[in-house]
């Protein structure tokens, strides 16, 4: 599904991974681990092809990071940030956004598997707390269906309870999809089917 | 109509010192420019009289498009360096989408609404050409630097937006949208409430020139909404041609103000 073989990567002029290579299969839960600065972020930015890999290459299902399939390669993945303070009022608008607004029963499905009702997708992101907001935004992406989903840092906002809910939607609900995440939390890391120490 | 005689000119500048003393009292960087803009206004505005006898009087075709595109070459060149983009880059996709531009609005409204005998009358064509650069280039500098400041400080909602939809046009539709917002608001506020709390430079003009005053409102109407057309479509054409020159070919934001750095 996704193999990366020598790959070294450079954020702000930092060479942040160096000759790193890793494969990932459909259905894998994959997570990216190790001290904070060791560019678990960049990799997934680089998967995305936010950042260009100076060594190496990387394959999304055969399709080679570059220029020519970088369109078809996003359009395989959804995307959950680290920083989720996203200048947009609420959930709908940002639903609206990612022109998914027909996505609603999928997105109701997900809201509340994490605990939530769909009204929440409503109320303004300033009013509410960041593990409400961080929700909201997962149960958006994950309402996409998309094959691949990254998460950065997904329990950055959350408790340990909305963070075994969440472990269980990927468990129960993700079993065809493939994850791949980067995490300092440990109940995070040892749920992962496969660890990659960065 | 009452003349202004030159002591009288010179007294009315008496009143910037208002604008003079709440930049120094603030301490706001704009005295400098205030100082500049007015020797231009100056100078310009007695220039124009000079070649706009001439102008007229020669009333020439070539003459008057040649004019005409150098006044959209000011306005494109005064956007840059307000919206604080690179003149190497921005310049000549600013000047066609201001060609374009004007070229569509005066052919519909000199051509089609006032149906003039002769399209490239100068009487016409000059005056309603510039008010309607003039007032694109300001509502432009306000749309562009909302839409370049989005594009520079929110980077994070670009990209959410452009892996999670997969698309660029996705994925600049709520900055292209803010910058919509920002530089024609204030046009659309301006539209209605003129005449209750505003009275029009062009109909005042027609009215102390001696038109009747049904005569100057229909101008004024038909420059208003010239106006509005040429704003909307000047800054649309500016974001989508920009558009070709901000992204690399991964759709990654470029350093907008870095390139300014290498580059100027």
């Amino acid at each position: 599904m996704i193999s990366a073989k020598n790959i070294s990567v450079s954020y702000n002029n930092t060479n942040v991974i160096q000759n790193l290579s890793f494969d990932i299969g459909l259905g894998d839960h994959a997570c990216f681990f190790g001290p904070s600065g060791r560019g678990k972020s960049s990799l997934l930015k680089m998967l995305q092809g936010y950042l260009v890999p100076s060594t190496g290459y990387v394959k999304i299902k055969d399709m080679e990071l570059n220029p020519v399939n970088i369109k078809n390669v996003r359009s395989l993945m959804a995307y959950i940030p680290q920083n989720i303070n996203l200048p947009t009022d609420n959930g709908s608008e940002l639903l609206k956004m990612m022109d998914a607004s027909k996505r609603v029963e999928k997105v109701e499905y997900f809201i509340n598997r994490l605990g939530m009702s769909l009204e929440m997708i409503e109320s303004r992101f300033d009013e509410i707390s960041g593990g409400q907001k961080q929700r909201i935004v997962i149960a958006l992406c994950l309402s996409l269906d998309k094959e691949i989903v990254l998460f950065d840092e997904p329990t950055s906002s959350l408790d340990s309870n909305s963070i075994k809910k969440l472990l269980d939607v990927i468990k129960e609900d993700m079993k065809d999809k493939t994850v791949i995440s980067a995490s300092h939390n440990s109940e995070w890391i040892n749920s992962a089917s496969k660890k990659i120490y960065i | 109509m009452a003349d202004i005689g030159f002591w009288d000119l010179a007294f009315g500048f008496t009143i910037l010192a208002i604008p003079l003393f709440v930049f120094i009292y603030y301490k706001v960087k704009l005295v400098n420019d205030l100082l500049v803009s007015v020797i231009r206004m100056i100078a310009q505005l007695f220039l124009v009289a000079v070649y706009l006898e001439w102008i007229f009087e020669m009333n020439n075709a070539l003459i008057n498009s040649l004019w005409l595109v150098i006044m959209v070459i000011v306005g494109a060149g005064t956007t840059v360096y307000r919206v604080k983009l690179n003149w190497k880059v921005f310049l000549i996709p600013f000047i066609i989408a201001g060609l374009i531009s004007i070229t569509i609005i005066d052919l519909f409204f000199i051509g089609l609404v006032i149906r003039l005998d002769y399209f490239f009358d100068a009487r016409y064509l000059i005056p309603i050409s510039g008010m309607i650069l003039g007032n694109s280039m300001n509502h432009n500098i306000v749309g562009l630097t909302a839409y370049f400041d989005g594009l520079s400080k929110s980077k994070e909602l670009y990209y959410f937006i452009l892996t999670n939809s997969g698309s660029r046009k996705q994925a600049v539709r709520p900055y292209i949208q803010e910058a919509i917002r920002k530089g024609l608001n204030p046009m659309l506020a301006n539209m209605s409430v003129v005449g209750l709390i505003s009275l029009p430079g062009m109909m005042t003009g027609q009215i102390l020139g001696g038109a009747t005053p049904v005569t100057a409102i229909k101008y004024q109407i038909m420059i208003m909404v010239a106006i509005l057309a040429g704003c909307t479509l000047i800054l649309i054409l500016s974001i989508l041609y920009s558009n070709f020159l901000v992204f690399d070919s991964y759709g990654n934001i470029k350093n907008i103000r870095s390139i300014n750095k290498n580059n100027n």
